[in-house]
């Protein structure tokens, strides 16, 4: 018996041996293929499941916060404003990623920024909460004005503080509830998903910084500014008074004004009727060169350093592009052809007047906080772009107050508070425009610049800009302001 | 004599004794250190708990079985104690219950020891154990008190009281069986037949056995319980083997396994699938390989040092505080913790055969041999489930997993084998003794 029972020590041995080299080759040698297996969700879910901090406005309301739940991820996001924040707290979505200031400030949220860490050592034994909460430079009081100015029609919002580049207002419709991406229960996020992605009318898309329209009018703000920088004067040149504008190098072609109306006359003049004729054949006296760099002054052709992601950059065609082609350059000085702009881009434009020829870099983020509320970071103001002087700033500032004493933006004027604004039309076929408006006041200490767009509005007119989108401007404007 | 080697030994004892303790308590300190960030308001009253009841259970081995091996009941406790910190850190509820199993299973084995003062006492109601054996096992197939859970019809319902009879039958059939092929070793280890070509023992001596052994398969297979079928067949298997000494039936056995398992695949889905996931697990991550492959992906995010206690996410394996508690010690201990768990297995399995080769009595022997068999055994097949060695077959790891019927069951065996070693302790030392005074 005792040859059998030796015999099954020997077996047993070498089954555990056999168990010590699975072990080794689970845990050791494959660890790292197991671990990038496309169907390991362990680092993913850890990750989504660790504690985050909450987001909340400048007037404190939370539009993001985290909810324990207990079950495999712990903890909810949770969005309390729904769709009025979306597009900037973005969601929190364990299969599609995150978004917005989700995204952007993941390592503050999560408590993996530096800042919080050195803040922590000490911490370190006690297992402290180290999460941070991220304010936001908007307020749920504006934010709110700006979406219903903007009601159930296609379009965005974006409300600057030119001094300081602090985005004050970011609305677009439609937007999205983002709760439903950021549940637990994956089939519920992928049939919202696949909802929000069929839609046509792209509810996910944050149009204020990653959509891209012709600029229209309002881009003569640029073309103007660009003319004052090279010899351009208020009272020099007279543009001649015309119905439409025979085009270089086209065959004939002709720049009509709209509805065939007749304009022309020095800069203040042609830029408070928004002249097509003039401010074309002001690009054309410019020539490609110098209207090229004027755009790319005003931040044209570069993503503006907004702290969230994929930022849309505004592009104007390289000065080659017009070298055989002067209908083009003259069509682009009036913001069409091939000049697109987001609405951020046309706001840090008006921005860039309002604040001396300055546009500080634009941020949602004001501080950071920890979880016992010591500030451990601040927006630090930046200078993004210089493109013009103070002093054709302060011209442009009185042009453009022109525009809204008798032009085409009247219905922005606000009692008591100087608006200096610009209106826009850019005609996108099917007989419908987009409309603009880009305005700030007070003008002679601008506090607040908005840019506007509304989508494909019927009755192709140069009125329209100031008849659609001029009262979601005053609206914001007047919201914005301390004392309208 | 007996007195000087029962006080080393139960000296080793206590100390090793404490040393679990103290992993023990570490280990529940360190798991509540991640879960919370402050130490745990009841370590106190659990540490009172574990140590009382190593404390009892060693006093009762210091009374009862003075001269037993002391390695054997610190490995246990060290396994009880590392499988309830990790049954706490996955379910409270269950932590709560398992303090009761534990408290009852160190009752049975004092209970174990108390009763069974003499191996000879076993020996004698070999019948009686044979009958109780087969109606455990059978019990989960009555109408009223046998219930499905999981698929499998292996739990006895009484009251509020549900408990897997077939853990106990293991022991029942093991002492059956010891005393069995002691009796009969001889006529069965002479073959006396020839039926077609090969020489077979007399059916008169084998048919208990094969009764014995037919019945647990049939009756295992129709409660779909594959891994206490594995395991009954594999110690049956063994003890027949030393019993006899005869390599045939090992060959025989291999060859019924082989026909059985093939049978069983053929003819039973939840055979099949279960191979299946084993060949390949990955087309059907989502599916029924979804457990198998959670365990490996838990496996390998402890690497070798591990995540630490309380710091993975090992909740996302289904049955992760049963039978596949060693996922969760992997993903949390590493390499260095499922290894601490094999060698611990590897010496009590070490530690049983040694009680058996020393035993002077054959029913001792083999009774040793067989317990020992059933812990080594369960113990492979579960590791080597979860770790995709071998098919996956549901059963508890011995000690560690969540589970009272288990619990009490193998503390019953752990105290057996102390009976065993303890009955030769002291038969050595007092042929000693005899000897020095000749």
């Amino acid at each position: 018996m005792n040859r059998q029972i030796h015999k099954l020590g020997i077996a047993a041995l070498v089954l555990f041996v056999l168990l010590f080299v699975q072990l080794s080759n689970i845990q050791v040698l494959s660890a790292k293929r197991l671990n990038d297996n496309r169907l390991n969700t362990r680092q993913a879910v850890k990750d989504f499941s660790q504690p985050r901090g909450a987001i909340q406005t400048a007037d404190g309301v939370v539009v993001a916060e985290s909810v324990d739940t207990g079950d495999q991820f712990q903890r909810l996001r949770r969005y309390p404003t729904g769709p009025l924040f979306a597009h900037v707290t973005g969601y929190f979505s364990f299969t599609f990623g995150s978004e917005g200031v989700e995204r952007t400030y993941n390592n503050e949220l999560t408590g993996k920024a530096t800042k919080l860490r050195l803040n922590s050592i000490g911490d370190l034994l006690l297992d402290k909460k180290h999460t941070a909460n991220v304010t936001l430079t908007l307020t749920q009081k504006l934010q709110q004005v700006a979406t219903q100015a903007l009601g159930s029609r296609k379009g965005a919002v974006v409300a600057l503080d030119p001094r300081n580049g602090a985005v004050l207002a970011m609305a677009d419709y439609p937007s999205f509830d983002p709760n439903p991406l950021s549940a637990h229960d994956q089939k519920v996020v992928r049939a919202d998903w696949n909802q929000l992605t069929a839609d046509t009318n792209k509810p996910l898309l944050p149009r204020t910084y990653r959509e891209r329209y012709f600029p229209g009018s309002t881009f003569k703000i640029v073309t103007a500014s660009t003319g004052l920088m090279n010899g351009v004067t208020t009272t020099q040149p007279v543009y001649p008074s015309l119905t439409e504008l025979p085009l270089p190098q086209s065959g004939g072609q002709t720049l009509k004004n709209f509805g065939g109306e007749r304009c022309g006359g020095p800069l203040p003049q042609i830029l408070a009727v928004s002249c097509n004729t003039a401010f074309a054949q002001m690009g054309l006296d410019l020539g490609a060169q110098k209207l090229t760099s004027g755009a790319d002054a005003f931040g044209f052709n570069t993503a503006p350093p907004l702290d969230l992601p994929a930022v849309a950059r505004s592009l104007f065609p390289p000065a080659s592009a017009f070298r055989f082609d002067k209908p083009a350059l003259a069509k682009s000085a009036i913001g069409q052809q091939d000049v697109q702009a987001s609405p951020l881009e046309m706001a840090l434009a008006g921005a860039a007047i309002a604040n001396k020829g300055v546009a500080m870099a634009p941020h949602v983020m004001a501080e950071v906080r920890d979880s016992e509320g010591r500030v451990i970071d601040t927006f630090k103001p930046d200078q993004w772009k210089k493109p013009i002087t103070p002093d054709v700033a302060t011209t442009m500032t009185d042009m453009m107050v022109g525009v809204v004493q008798h032009g085409t933006a009247t219905r922005v004027a606000l009692p008591n508070v100087q608006v200096a604004a610009k209106t826009g039309t850019a005609q996108t076929g099917n007989n419908t425009s987009h409309t603009w408006m880009v305005a700030f006041a007070p003008a002679e200490a601008p506090q607040v610049v908005v840019a506007v767009i509304v989508e494909n509005q019927p009755n192709v007119s140069e009125a329209t800009g100031g008849v659609v989108a001029a009262p979601i401007a005053r609206a914001v404007l007047q919201a914005a302001l301390p004392n309208p | 004599m007996t007195a000087i080697i029962g006080a080393i030994r139960r000296n080793t004892e206590l100390g090793l004794m404490i040393l679990a303790a103290v992993l023990t308590v570490g280990a529940y300190v360190l798991a509540s250190l991640g879960r919370t960030s402050s130490l745990p308001a009841n370590a106190g009253p659990f540490l009172g708990i574990v140590i009382g009841l190593f404390v009892i259970a060693h006093v009762a081995t210091r009374r009862l079985a003075p001269a037993a091996d002391g390695t054997l009941l610190p490995l246990a406790a060290l396994l009880n104690g590392l499988g309830y910190v990790f049954i706490a850190r996955l379910d409270h509820t269950l932590a709560g219950l398992q303090a009761v199993w534990t408290a009852l299973g160190i009752a049975a084995f004092v209970g174990t020891l108390l009763v069974v003062r003499r191996t000879r006492d076993l020996e004698r109601y070999r019948y009686t154990f044979a009958l109780i054996g087969i109606a455990l096992l059978l019990m989960p197939l009555l109408p009223v008190v046998g219930r499905n859970i999981n698929g499998a019809r292996l739990w006895v319902r009484v009251g509020s009281v549900s408990f897997q009879p077939g853990e106990f039958a293991k022991v029942a059939l093991c002492i059956f069986l010891a005393s069995y092929l002691v009796e009969r070793r001889e006529l069965l280890a002479v073959a006396t037949r020839r039926v077609g070509g090969i020489l077979v023992p007399d059916f008169k001596y084998f048919g208990p056995i094969l009764l014995a052994w037919g019945l647990a398969m049939v009756v295992l297979v129709a409660e779909r319980d594959v891994g206490t079928s594995v395991l009954f067949f594999a110690f049956f298997l063994a003890m027949l083997w030393v019993a006899t000494a005869r390599s045939a039936y090992l060959l025989i056995g291999a060859g019924m396994f082989a026909v059985g398992g093939f049978v069983a695949v053929k003819s039973f889905a939840h055979v099949h699938e279960r191979i299946t996931v084993w060949l390949n697990p990955w087309p059907l991550a989502n599916g029924n390989g979804f457990q198998t492959i959670q365990a490996l992906f838990a496996l390998a995010a402890g690497g070798i040092f591990g995540t630490g206690l309380a710091l993975g996410s090992p909740q996302r394996i289904p049955e992760v505080a049963t039978d596949f508690i060693f996922a969760a010690v992997g993903e949390e201990l590493g390499l260095l913790g499922t290894c601490a768990i094999i060698v611990a297995f590897l010496l009590i399995v070490g530690t049983g055969l040694r009680i058996a080769l020393r035993a002077e009595s054959p029913f001792e022997k083999l009774l040793a041999t067989g317990l020992t068999t059933i812990i080594g055994v369960q113990a492979f097949i579960i590791i080597g489930g979860v770790t995709r060695l071998v098919p996956l077959t549901g059963i508890t790891l011995p000690f560690v997993s969540y589970g009272g019927s288990s619990l009490l069951a193998n503390y019953v065996l752990l105290a057996l084998l102390l009976r065993v070693s303890d009955s030769e302790a002291t038969r050595r030392s007092t042929v000693a003794a005899e000897s020095v005074a000749a």
